[in-house]
């Protein structure tokens, strides 16, 4: 096995589509890495094709196609892992990455470990029915048509909105996992975001407004985007804020709208119930599992299973299928969002929430959808339940 | 053929047979690239135990053509073998005709011209086991500094290796090396009944052997220390002092003022007019200088091939120059400033600020000193969460901060509490601006006061 690995220097991997074809290569690695005493190899091939536009009031101003290849080998030895990622996937390349994995933890391949590799699993591919997608997806032409009628239709709503801007983003993810506990799967993604904004300008005074909008596993997400909807939304922000002054600064009551005031939670709750931070000893919650941590009201949930929402997904990036997972039940903690890694470091058993940027990362605990559920209260109620407070229609950056 | 080889780097003359081989088949005479190659390690530890041991070799090229029609698409790829690139010259054909035909970007002029020798060390790199040891040790040696002091949960130690190029149609080949070793150290600190407290340093340098290692772990653990005894501030208009690292950040966040893109785009406070007009107190210089010897990340061509430049934005408060792409140099009337990025809208973006204070002028309160200052005063360390709190093209901000106040010399933590602004306000309310300059990773700046800043703090 090993010399057939050492000897097919040009055969790429790249060439390939992402099937089971690849098995006796991929388990010629993962053996090797295993026999040289690792307690778990693991395989992550990533083939990306993206595009990204930008209209500028009239004029499409930016049109930036990117393609990607990588693979990232990823060794665990007790606690310890090693991870090496590559653009190379040639055999060459591959077997250079895992030799450096291997290496950052002591291990030496040919050397003789009597834990041998059971091979993988059936394939799982998740893809089957996404093959279709990229093809699926807007072209250029129409892309661009879709994000100049947007700036038009801004230009339409109000002469002072001086620079309009509507951005458009298809990131499209070919990706395999395998790894020596037989994880074998392949699946497909599909990411499309659009964006708008403005800058609203009379006198001297000026604003800035902006929203965003994305999908997963939706090919028609743009031909389907209401754009005179979001228009209208835009300028009605960019116009009340024209005029707004500066808040006085102080402590006051707030009322979070619904969607995107989920960005606090996301931020200052939601990050510190993932395993990456109780492996750093970064979270508060560290302790509090069935314990009260939030207000009775509170119950929140992370899950990847909501159609076309932009965390969902088929498997994570370790291969595992997505959970609707309860965090906070009632006030209570349930339950911390767990990888591969968090698992082996903290005992908390994986959620299906391994996640990576892309192929150079390493997995890390991360959330999908994150929803707090609804309350006893109305907006309206919560609202007249303030004296003096403020009320926040929209955060991002988060 | 593959050209990605993890061992080989970039070979530029492969890259140019291919290209003209590949553009003559397509009918495209007029092209240009930029490419990378990177090899990176990189090592963390928990309690003295190594956690993760990253390695990385990483290419990628933006490819840049014409067509017959002037327009211009690119791709960009991660894939340098022949069939890679060949894809990547299909998606820039098919890119180009939706290319902007009222503003296309052309060859800088200056992409052949001399380059200004940057002495790039390029240094050994050092085994897992070397990088290891020396992360235990700086992770042992900063939890003894204080008996408070339990982990260091963010930390690293890095060595990476980069190659870049640039190559066009009409001859301009550029080609740098650099390597570069980073630490990074953020500590976590806790007290019986009092709320967990952290700090952290970074150091960056050419070469691990002049890494600054043992500063880095003091600094950290200073600041972590000085942090442990803290009170909640009132909510009010404070006298501020910002250190050189918080100041840069400021006007790093809001250097659209200086950018000539922005300006065009309707995307900055600044105007075409703006050049020559007084945006600050007079004592105020900021300059942008890529070529600065302690500027350890230093290229020496920029996107387009231009060579880097230092250049003069703020001389005594006024606005004097813009940094500049090909595209925007020319819409001014000047020349590419060699901070471009490369695209079919190039970006433009400054490399290593460098803020002075003006010999010309005085101070509105020469008193103060960061030494000696008797009187109240917020001193900002710095500033979080840039990339949500500032509204570049208002000018406006509200970010949160680490930071003492500071009363009889005395130093005590804040709590937590946000600062909150305009940018331009500020730069008009400097009252001293330090003689002594400090280099950061990110830039060069003195200690800067500025009055009447409003604090939002919990008390």
């Amino acid at each position: 096995m090993t010399n057939s690995l050492l000897t097919k220097q040009n055969e790429i991997l790249l060439l390939h589509t992402f099937d089971d074809t690849l098995k006796p290569q991929i388990e010629e690695l993962l053996s090797l890495g295993k026999s040289a005493g690792a307690d778990l190899v693991e395989i992550f091939l990533e083939k990306s094709d993206n595009i990204s536009l930008l209209a500028e009031q009239e004029d499409i101003s930016n049109v930036s196609p990117s393609f990607g290849i990588g693979a990232g080998i990823r060794v665990f030895l007790g606690k310890k892992d090693g991870f090496v990622s590559t653009n190379d996937l040639s055999n060459a390349g591959l077997l250079f990455a895992l030799n450096q994995a291997l290496g950052m933890l002591g291990l030496v391949t040919g050397s003789k470990n009597k834990d041998k590799f059971e091979g993988l699993s059936d394939f799982k591919d998740f893809g089957t029915k996404k093959n279709d997608w990229l093809d699926h997806s807007p072209k250029l032409d129409e892309s661009t048509i879709k994000l100049i009628e947007a700036t038009k239709l801004l230009a339409d709503k109000n002469k002072n909105l001086q620079v309009r801007r509507a951005s458009y983003s298809r990131n499209w993810q070919e990706v395999l996992v395998a790894a020596t506990d037989g994880v074998f799967a392949r699946d497909i993604r599909l990411h499309q975001t659009v964006g708008i904004n403005v800058i609203a300008q009379q006198d001297k005074n000026r604003s800035t407004s902006a929203r965003r909008y994305g999908s997963s596993g939706n090919p028609n997400d743009l031909r389907n985007w209401e754009i005179d909807k979001s228009a209208d939304e835009l300028n009605e922000s960019a116009q009340k804020m024209l005029y707004a002054g500066y808040v006085e600064a102080g402590q006051m009551p707030v009322v979070l709208a619904n969607k995107f005031g989920g960005v606090i939670f996301h931020e200052a709750c939601g990050h510190l119930l993932e395993t990456t931070q109780l492996e750093r000893g970064t979270s508060p919650f560290q302790d509090s599992i069935n314990k009260q941590i939030a207000h009775k009201a509170v119950s929140a949930v992370d899950e990847g299973l909501s159609n076309h929402a932009f965390g969902s997904l088929s498997m994570d990036d370790e291969g595992m299928e997505p959970q609707n997972t309860v965090l906070i039940e009632n006030g209570i903690l349930k339950k911390f969002l767990s990888d591969r890694a968090g698992y082996l470091r903290t005992g908390h058993p994986r959620t299906g929430s391994g996640r990576r940027q892309n192929f150079s990362f390493a997995a890390a605990s991360r959330m999908r959808n994150t929803y707090i559920k609804q309350g006893n209260f109305t907006p309206e109620e919560l609202i007249k339940s303030v004296d003096d407070g403020l009320y926040c229609k929209s955060m991002g950056g988060g | 053929m593959n050209t990605n080889q993890k061992t080989s780097g970039l070979d530029s003359d492969v890259l140019s047979i291919l290209l003209e081989q590949y553009s003559k088949e397509s009918e495209i005479k007029k092209w240009d690239i930029g490419a990378s190659s990177s090899r990176d390690i990189s090592v963390q530890v928990h309690q003295g135990n190594a956690k993760q041991l990253k390695g990385s070799q990483r290419n990628s090229m933006t490819l840049r053509v014409w067509n017959k029609k002037n327009q211009v698409g690119i791709t960009s790829t991660s894939d340098l073998s022949s069939e890679g690139i060949k894809k990547a010259m299909r998606g820039a054909i098919e890119a180009s005709l939706f290319g902007n035909e009222k503003e296309s970007p052309e060859f800088s002029p200056l992409a052949k011209t001399e380059l200004k020798e940057i002495n790039s060390i390029i240094t050994n790199s050092h085994s897992i086991d070397e990088l290891l040891m020396i992360l235990k040790n700086a992770e042992k040696e900063l939890i003894d500094s204080h008996q408070s002091i339990n982990s260091v949960p963010y930390n690293g130690l890095n060595e990476s290796y980069m190659e870049r190029i640039y190559i066009n149609s009409e001859g301009a080949n550029r080609h740098m090396k650099l390597s570069q070793s980073s630490i990074y150290l953020y500590a976590k600190a806790e007290q019986e009944n009092k709320k967990p407290r952290s700090a952290g340093a970074i150091r960056i340098n050419s070469n691990l052997e002049e890494l600054d290692i043992g500063s880095c772990i003091k600094e950290t653990s200073e600041k972590l220390i000085s942090h442990l005894n803290y009170k909640p501030i009132q909510t009010n208009k404070y006298l501020i002092c910002f250190t050189p690292e918080a100041f840069l950040q400021l006007i790093s966040a809001f250097s659209s003022m200086f950018n000539a893109r922005s300006i065009i785009d309707g995307l900055s406070l600044m105007n075409e007019d703006s050049i020559g007009n007084q945006i600050s107190v007079p004592n105020l210089n900021i300059s942008d200088e890529g070529l600065h010897p302690k500027n350890v990340g230093a290229f020496s061509f920029d996107g387009e091939g231009t060579p880097t430049q230092n250049i003069k934005l703020v001389s005594n408060g006024i606005l004097t120059n813009l940094l500049h792409s090909e595209a925007t140099a020319r819409k001014f009337g000047v020349k590419p400033t060699g901070h471009a990025g490369l695209g079919a809208k190039v970006s433009v973006s400054p490399d290593w600020l460098v803020v002075s204070k003006s010999e010309s002028e005085i101070d509105k309160d020469e008193s103060l000193d960061i030494k000696t200052t008797v009187k109240e005063y917020i001193l900002i360390d710095e500033l979080t969460a840039i990339h949500s709190g500032v509204k570049a093209s208002q000018g406006s901000f509200s970010l949160p901060f680490d930071g003492w106040i500071v009363n009889d010399g005395k130093k005590t933590s804040i709590e937590a509490a946000t600062v909150a602004g305009d940018i331009l306000k500020v730069l008009n309310s400097i009252v001293k601006i330090e003689n002594e300059q400090v280099i950061t990773h990110q830039g060069i700046s003195p200690y800067v006061w500025v009055e009447n800043i409003s604090i939002t703090g919990e008390a």
